[in-house]
């Protein structure tokens, strides 16, 4: 709706850090649908969530029975609901707006990154990739855990089914290094990319692999992170590059789009071949970004809001690097921070706004570096990008008495005007049946008495005229101090001897003094002239308004 | 005691008829409002209090608003307040200098927002209601956060007192308006300008500032005895409503959606004044105030509306049944 006014010519990345949120040792951080709330998940087993518009603190998660650093947080789509992996096994589903326990359970594993479902409104299920086995799907409702299948065996001629319900997959392939998995945007599959540098498409609900792409270069896949709309995923592998892939499956009916494809591949071909002839047709590799120079590894690295930008830490201890790419592949910033490891990395949904969160516990907001606007200030100032010759017209400056400026209202005023549509919210998705939490309802904190207190007497302290030292006698603070500006304040200023003659004063003052203030509550009239208003003492002064006026 | 201008096409038009005065305040009233659920009645008064009334439906038979809670605290008369969106608290902007946060069930201070240095002038929460908007005569819109009461920004917004803010639907803007004959466009979140308008020629004072419904057009008052709906992308003015007086005081008006698109305006002849939006005719006036009003509110859901006087009275003006 604003979008008209608000200069589109600005570009779309932070340049600078704006400010620092602090609460305790943070470990994670994620944004919710809008990018009103942020996440994050503490060291000592505690959530809070920041009001990201006032950067204040809006709600805290804390359960006694869990003290284990939190490993990542997970919002679902509508933002009603909380995920929590943590260090001692644990997932935690979290009743945003109550602040309360969903569900509780424990795995066999330390999840590394659990995500919900951002398919259904109110998920009970999850994805919980673990540290040192195959990815699995968490059901809060049932209980149970699904194993996600991570290889493919060559020789099968059948899709490898992975045993179910509790028990320890038996897969081949190292045991040790975790797989990472995500789910696509509507929730209907997850892509797992295993060690052995494979990306999986793998449907949770009957655990088959349905199609398999192999990552070139097959080193193992650390991250899997598809973009908000769900057109690119991105792959973080060991040999220190990241992948674009854009996915050609269609947004909604995945499942048959896929089944499809599956019988439209040919007659001869099977197994893995099979699948790998399908994957190649849901995934096709992009763009790819690496660091030459440095050849480092990355870390977190996830796509803009829109899907426009790649960003991606440096995984080097020791320095804050954040590095942005264009989807074209071009390099446009590195963003540098204080000396510390960079642990984790997310991009505003909505705003060219970069939250990082380093070792050492803080999180860094990074935004752009603004310059201000100036014409905006002025209603017809224009800025031009480069000097234009102005030739001016033959009459210009020509002295024309009679023909005063009369300027015809061209205001066509007939025109209907309609106040009340509202067109569609740009970043809204497709469907919003639901009613989205977008906000926590603020809570004011109560100020307590010595706040009140202390507050007076710092503003008695501050204000420039001599005598408030004594004003505290009269029980409450009477604010003398004109506005620093302006030849009046000084002479009123001289004026206030003394607070106990200061109505009196006052009196005199008023009667004596021709200029109009427009100090009044009641009349709220117009300040003619003199900005400089005596400031209002008691309600006893608004009876001499009345001889004043 | 309503007085009904003969318009050609009124004929469907129903007159709204004076329903209640209620006269608990000792000084003038500056600013009357409703609450966003439409239960409440707010009224601010110089006589240092803010009063609430709980609002009833128009049965023609009781009356319609019924004295809740009386909030005391300030050190001033209060020019202005404001309903959070859940109704749970109300903002206060008095010539003490300081906004107050009032529960607005039981009636206690809660918060007090300091950080102006001179009159607080208007006040309003955001959509959101975590965020409150000031305007104050020492020429600046303070942006405060309720939670903590901080002030996280201060918008350096005109070269006169400012008479009125507001939030548009989303919260995202604030408009603001000033006697120096300007009204500026905020962005809430950066709190960077992003628009000004003004009238070219005559560039009287604006006395007070709201956004449409829908955030596309503000309407401006100006102490020229004009209403105008601005556009505010293309920054030119589309409407004009006039025959009201209103030259001296912040005059407040108000959009009426309930029963046909509507502007509603106090006048200093002690009149309010409703003219049909599109065609700008004028429809009533509704007389019975002894002093110049200077503010209406129209209820969200029924066709209600409130004004303050400085005759210290606040009447309910309601339609016929």
């Amino acid at each position: 709706m604003n979008a008209p006014i608000i200069d589109p010519l600005q570009g779309d990345f932070p340049e600078v850090i704006e400010e620092y949120l602090e609460h305790g040792v943070i470990k994670c951080v994620a944004f919710n649908h809008r990018g009103s709330l942020l996440a994050a998940g503490c060291a000592d087993g505690s959530c809070v969530i920041w009001d990201f518009e006032t950067r204040g603190i809006a709600k805290e998660l804390r359960d006694n029975d869990c003290a284990a650093a939190i490993t990542s947080v997970s919002w679902s789509k509508y933002g009603h609901r909380l995920l929590v992996s943590a260090a001692d096994k644990s997932l935690t589903l979290w009743d945003v707006s109550t602040g309360e326990k969903i569900a509780r359970t424990t795995l066999q594993q330390t999840p590394l990154h659990a995500r919900l479902n951002p398919g259904l409104t109110s998920p009970s299920l999850c994805l919980a990739c673990p540290l040192s086995s195959a990815p699995m799907i968490v059901d809060f409702e049932i209980g149970c855990t699904t194993l996600l299948p991570v290889y493919v065996p060559e020789m099968m001629p059948d899709v490898l089914l992975a045993p179910q319900q509790r028990s320890k997959c038996s897969e081949s392939g190292p045991p040790f290094s975790p797989a990472a998995a995500c789910f696509n945007k509507c929730g209907d599959l997850v892509y797992v990319g295993n060690a052995k540098g494979e990306i999986l498409i793998v449907d949770y609900k009957s655990v088959k692999v349905l199609a398999l792409v192999p990552v070139s270069g097959g080193s193992a896949v650390k991250n899997i992170v598809f973009s908000r709309n769900g057109k690119y995923l991105l792959t973080n592998s060991h040999d220190r590059i990241i992948r674009i892939y854009e996915n050609l499956l269609p947004a909604k009916d995945v499942l048959r789009s896929l089944e499809d494809l599956g019988k439209n591949v040919d007659g001869g071909v099977d197994g893995v071949e099979k699948l790998k002839a399908v994957g190649s047709k849901c995934l096709t590799l992009f763009r790819e970004f690496q660091d030459l120079v440095t050849k480092m590894h990355w870390k977190a690295p996830c796509f803009s809001g829109d899907g426009e930008w790649v960003v991606g830490g440096s995984a080097c201890k020791g320095e804050h690097k954040i590095y942005i790419w264009d989807r074209a592949g071009h390099l446009v910033k590195i963003l540098e921070g204080p000396k510390e490891a960079l642990i984790d990395l997310a991009w505003h949904p909505v705003h060219p706004v970069i939250v990082s969160v380093s070792l050492t516990g803080l999180v860094y907001i990074w935004a752009k570096d603004y310059t201000e606007n100036w014409s905006a200030f002025a209603p017809d100032f224009k800025e031009l990008e480069e000097n234009e010759e102005y030739v001016e017209r033959e009459d210009e400056f020509d002295l024309m008495p009679e023909t005063g400026k009369v300027k015809v209202s061209s205001v066509n005023e007939d025109e209907e005007v309609d106040i009340e549509t509202v067109e569609k919210d740009a970043f809204s998705d497709s469907d919003m049946s639901v009613e989205e939490l977008r906000y926590l309802p603020a809570e004011p904190i109560p100020d307590t008495n010595e706040e009140q207190d202390e507050l007076k007497l710092i503003e008695a302290r501050i204000s420039a005229s001599p005598a408030s030292e004594e004003a505290g006698q009269n029980g409450h603070v009477a604010d003398h101090t004109p506005s620093p500006l302006g030849e009046m304040g000084e002479t009123r200023g001289k004026r206030k001897r003394k607070p106990s003659e200061k109505a009196m004063e006052l009196q005199a003052e008023k009667a004596k003094s021709s200029k109009a203030s427009g100090r009044t509550v009641r009349e709220k009239s117009r300040a003619v002239g003199d900005q400089e208003i005596v400031d209002s003492v008691n309600g006893d002064d608004e009876d001499d308004v009345d001889a004043y006026y | 005691m309503a007085e009904e201008v003969p318009a050609a096409a009124a004929s469907s038009y129903i007159p709204y008829v004076h329903s209640q005065t209620l006269t608990p305040h000792a000084h003038a009233v500056s600013s009357v409002k409703f609450s966003p659920d439409g239960r409440l009645l707010a009224s601010a008064s110089g006589d240092q209090t803010i009063r609430t009334y709980s609002i009833n439906p128009n049965d023609g038979v009781n009356p319609i608003a019924e004295p809740a809670q009386v909030f005391s605290g300030h050190d001033s008369g209060i020019s202005d307040v404001a309903f959070s969106s859940d109704a749970r608290f109300i903002v206060s902007a008095s010539d003490d200098k300081t906004l107050k946060l009032w529960d607005a069930e039981t009636g206690s201070p809660i918060k007090t927002l300091r950080g102006h240095t001179n009159y607080v002038f208007c006040a309003t929460f955001n959509p959101q209601s975590n965020m409150v908007a000031s305007g104050s005569f020492d020429e600046t819109v303070r942006i405060w956060d309720v939670t903590t009461g901080k002030c996280l920004k201060v918008l350096p917004a005109h070269s006169d007192p400012v008479t009125a803010v507001d939030f548009n639907r989303d919260g995202s803007l604030i408009v603001s308006s000033s006697y120096d004959g300007l009204c500026r466009v905020w962005d809430s979140g950066t709190g960077h300008c992003v628009k000004t308008l003004m009238d070219d020629e005559k560039n009287p004072p604006v006395s007070f500032v709201r956004f449409s419904p829908n955030g596309k057009f503000i309407l401006v008052g100006t102490l020229d005895n004009t209403l105008r709906l601005w556009n505010i992308s293309s920054a030119k003015y589309i409407k004009t409503y006039s025959g009201h007086a209103n030259s001296q005081y912040s005059v407040s008006s108000a959009f009426s959606v309930t029963n046909g698109k509507r502007i509603v305006s106090g006048s200093e002849d002690k009149c309010v004044y409703m003219w049909e939006l599109n065609s700008r005719k004028l429809l009533q006036k509704l007389e019975g105030h002894t002093e110049p009003v200077m503010s209406v509110a129209c209820h969200p859901t029924e066709n209600m509306i409130a004004s303050g006087s400085l005759d210290k009275s606040i009447r309910i003006w309601a339609q016929k049944k």
